[in-house]
């Protein structure tokens, strides 16, 4: 947490100045979006995004889509809902709905997985090869066995964006509304939009809070898996930190070129589950984008 | 020889005949208009405020009078015609508020007709700004 309160606190000194004042057009514009008609459009290619769980497969990427829709204040933004309380020049608070990433390992139809389209028709693409975490014999106490599941949830809270010269930053703060597993997460995130000519670039840098009751649930070891591990693994809360780039450009009115990259260092408190053998996640995806 | 009340019948259903074909005829006089404007109604661009047209005003006259354009429009005070054949008059425009034209008896100075050229900025899409990456789903 100090992180972000730090983060927080510089790009609140810097934002007295700002790039991003309310646009008046949108067109091939990533920041801006029309009032009132929804933004369809689909992304299709190729990538790939690593799956950090043992023995749990890649998610490959063909299609992306992109859903939105914006009235005066409300807003449905891929998943998220929203409503904007307040509005300035420099910045904007919002009530928010949105949802965890981390079930998206353990599910394949996940939500943040639903369009990765996988050309395997048993669409096992995220279930595990049944090597080393299943089917181990009683005798080993390290063994774990067959998962319980680890459900999706949706956050609701706040998010607050503030615009400077340097920059978006955009801090939000929210708790499990479902129930699922009853813990908060917090996100502090800069980025910063580079136009140039047909080009739009976009780079980001997250940090990415959970606490100890949404990694116990997700990366934890229940009982009845594995009771060693279940004494051996204590999840505590943790500190995700990624960067990301998005480059756009602009062919015709309606076809972008998109290059999307991510890469997610795990924090050491979730990397040190015995679910993981990896302590990072990455994500590219090369694609032609229709927006219609 | 008819008597008194035949007359009066004749002269009542003449009458009524006369009254029909009077008021079939202001009733056509009122569907049609007696000065008509194309287009009627102008849209500026977003980029450009003025609206830059050439507007057409057409007129019937029922007798043969002649008649005078007025308008607010600077450059069109008032304008007469020569004869009574000439029933329309092309104007470019070039304006950025609506324009009202009056058509008048020029001997008289009677109002005849009236019509608005309507100036509508084309008002831009309302936008805002999107707090999500179209791609970042994922």
């Amino acid at each position: 947490m100090p992180y972000l309160l730090a983060l927080l606190l510089t790009a609140s000194l810097f934002s007295t100045s700002s790039l991003a004042s309310t646009p008046t057009s949108c067109d091939n514009n990533t920041d801006c979006i029309e009032v009132g008609r929804w933004d369809i459009g689909i992304a299709l290619g190729y990538g790939n995004k690593t799956n950090p769980l043992k023995d749990f497969e890649d998610i490959p990427l063909y299609a992306v889509p992109t859903l939105a829709y914006y009235g005066d204040n409300w807003f449905f933004d891929n998943g998220n809902i929203g409503y904007t309380i307040t509005e300035g020049e420099n910045y904007t608070v919002n009530l928010i709905t949105t949802f965890s990433n981390d079930s998206a390992f353990f599910h394949r139809w996940d939500p943040s997985n639903i369009f990765l389209l996988s050309g395997d028709t048993n669409h096992n693409a995220v279930t595990p090869l049944a090597s080393t975490m299943t089917g181990r014999t009683a005798k080993d106490p390290k063994a774990i066995g067959e998962l319980e599941n680890r459900n999706f949830t949706y956050l609701g809270g706040v998010e607050a964006f503030i615009y400077t010269r340097f920059g978006i930053v955009h801090a939000t703060v929210a708790h499990d509304i479902l129930d699922v597993h009853g813990g908060t997460e917090s996100k502090l995130k800069w980025f910063y939009n580079l136009p140039l000519n047909k080009w739009n670039f976009e780079i980001a840098a997250v940090l990415d809070w959970k606490s100890e009751e949404v990694v116990d649930y997700y990366y934890g070891v229940r009982a009845n898996e594995s009771l060693y591990w279940n004494q051996a693994y204590q999840a505590e809360s943790a500190v995700n930190k990624s960067i990301e780039f998005t480059g756009q450009y602009v062919l015709t009115e309606h076809w972008n070129l998109l290059f999307v990259a991510r890469y997610t260092d795990i924090a050491n408190e979730i990397a040190d589950s015995p679910l993981l053998d990896k302590d990072y996640t990455s994500t590219y995806f090369v694609s032609a984008a229709y927006r219609f | 020889m008819l008597s008194t009340t035949k007359k009066l019948l004749l002269c009542f259903f003449a009458g009524s005949l006369l009254s029909q074909s009077v008021l079939a005829k202001t009733s056509d006089e009122e569907l049609t208009p007696l000065l008509k404007l194309s287009p009627e109604i102008c849209i500026t661009s977003a980029d450009e405020r003025s609206c830059d047209i050439e507007v057409t005003l057409e007129w019937q006259t029922l007798t043969n009078r002649t008649i005078c354009i007025i308008s607010d429009y600077k450059d069109l005070k008032q304008w007469c015609s020569t004869s009574p054949d000439i029933h329309d008059l092309t104007v470019n425009i070039s304006a950025e508020r609506d324009i009202q034209f009056v058509m008048i008896d020029k001997d008289t100075h009677e109002t005849i007709a009236g019509v608005k050229l309507k100036v509508t900025p084309a008002s831009p899409p309302q936008v805002r700004r999107r707090y999500r990456n179209p791609w970042s789903l994922f």
